[in-house]
């Protein structure tokens, strides 16, 4: 095949690195398909033409390689996706989609909304667990029902705050307005339909298991974290400082020098599985914050 | 390189993006044979005079996307010389679906140019 098309597809490729599988695999088919007939009508015309000098102009026309993967990309988002054929591999190797979670943004927001979870998560449970036991203990007196209200109002606002958090850092598409509410209700309709609708009652759901898994989540993290560096850091602190592993009574044990090597590449290898763990928990919550958060209809 | 201005461009491209599949299903389905996208391309670029309608790269998604949502159907043949071509025809959903689309862009059209002639009253 010309050299000049060669280029345009690895270039294409590259540009549509973040696409399905079969998307790339269509993008790259059609654009060799049609780049290839161009080229061989436009010199059937001229004969005496170069393919060289022919080719500027049909990819010109045919559009530069970040304009057709944009273009791949949009009808990815608007049709709904099928399954790409399996065995078929046509995007970078597996090799390089393991460490690819290095580059990729939500990898960090992730890692950082697990570590804020366990403040939020506090927050969270402490105001519903106060709000829940004051709205019980007030309801006999005059103000235990507007109480209440303001808490489940709360709830709701809590909800939305907590929303955009995760799609600022975790990237789901969470609600940018409170639910609407019927103004025409008055104020015990408007009640009425606070406490009738789920998503209040799940919204305070989620406040006070946030603090469970906040503290799951940041142990996690905390731990895998300190894992990976120190297994790091493992060959400074056998050479230099010559501190042994484990120490027992007048014992001092020490891992053997040729293991170092290993140790440190070990620390790399979890220091990815880390940022693994951080997105795929991220999604994961995500797609349950989207469940306890939003109202279903 | 062309001195279209950019906001031009954006209108021309959004224009572009909204009628693609109903050029490219009308194409395919006045073809009397199954056609390829090479051809579809030399088709619409006749028929496109000047500025050509858009980059001929971004009408093979869109053909793509018509046969995945069953509009129109494809099949591999290889050829003579370089890669296989896929070629395209309509399906019946096609053609159900390209009648209801003439008729939504001619309401859309009627449309249009009356607001533009200032004919439209509400």
């Amino acid at each position: 095949m010309n050299k000049a098309i060669d280029d345009y597809l690895v270039k294409l490729k590259t540009a549509l690195a973040e696409a399905d599988r079969a998307t790339i695999q269509d993008a790259l088919a059609d654009a060799e398909e049609h780049l290839t007939t161009a080229l061989e009508q436009a010199l059937e015309k001229e004969p005496g033409l170069a393919a060289e000098a022919a080719l500027p102009a049909i990819i010109e026309t045919y559009g530069a390689p970040a304009e057709v993967a944009a273009a791949y990309k949009e009808m990815e988002n608007m049709t709904p996706t099928t399954l790409a054929i399996p065995g078929l591999r046509i995007s970078a190797p597996r090799r390089n989609r393991f460490f690819s979670v290095i580059g990729d943004v939500r990898t960090y927001g992730s890692l950082l909304y697990m570590l804020v979870s366990i403040v939020t998560g506090i927050f969270y449970f402490t105001w519903a667990a106060a709000g829940l036991s004051l709205s019980a203990g007030l309801i006999v007196l005059v103000i235990g029902l507007p109480f209440f209200t303001a808490f489940l109002l709360s709830a709701r606002g809590i909800a939305l705050l907590e929303g955009r958090i995760i799609e600022g850092v975790l990237g789901e598409r969470m609600p940018r307005r409170g639910a609407f509410f019927r103004k025409d209700l008055g104020w015990w309709g408007g009640f009425k339909a606070l406490v009738a609708d789920r998503t209040t009652w799940s919204a305070v759901l989620y406040m006070i298991l946030q603090m469970p898994l906040g503290i799951l989540y940041f142990t996690i993290m905390i731990t895998l974290i300190a894992l990976s560096l120190s297994l790091f850091a493992m060959p400074i602190i056998h050479y230099v400082f010559r501190f042994p592993i484990a120490h027992t009574n007048h014992h001092d044990y020490f891992l053997p020098g040729w293991s170092m090597p290993l140790v440190a590449m070990g620390g790399f290898l979890l220091t990815i599985v880390t940022l693994h763990a951080a997105r795929g928990i991220g999604r994961l919550h995500a797609r349950y914050a989207k469940r306890m958060l939003l109202k279903r209809d | 390189m062309n001195a279209i201005p950019m906001e031009d461009r954006k209108f021309q491209k959004e224009l572009n993006a909204g009628t693609a599949a109903l050029v490219l299903l009308s194409v395919v389905n006045r073809s009397t044979e199954p056609i390829y996208g090479y051809q579809i391309t030399k088709l619409i670029d006749a028929g496109s005079g000047d500025v050509p309608m858009m980059k001929q790269g971004a009408l093979y998604p869109v053909l793509r996307s018509l046969e995945k949502t069953g509009l129109l159907e494809s099949t591999v043949e290889p050829s003579v010389t370089g890669p296989p071509r896929r070629y395209y025809r309509i399906t019946e959903g096609g053609r159900a679906a390209l009648d209801r689309w003439t008729e939504i862009w001619n309401e859309n059209k009627a449309f249009v140019d009356s607001v533009l002639k200032g004919t439209y009253h509400e």
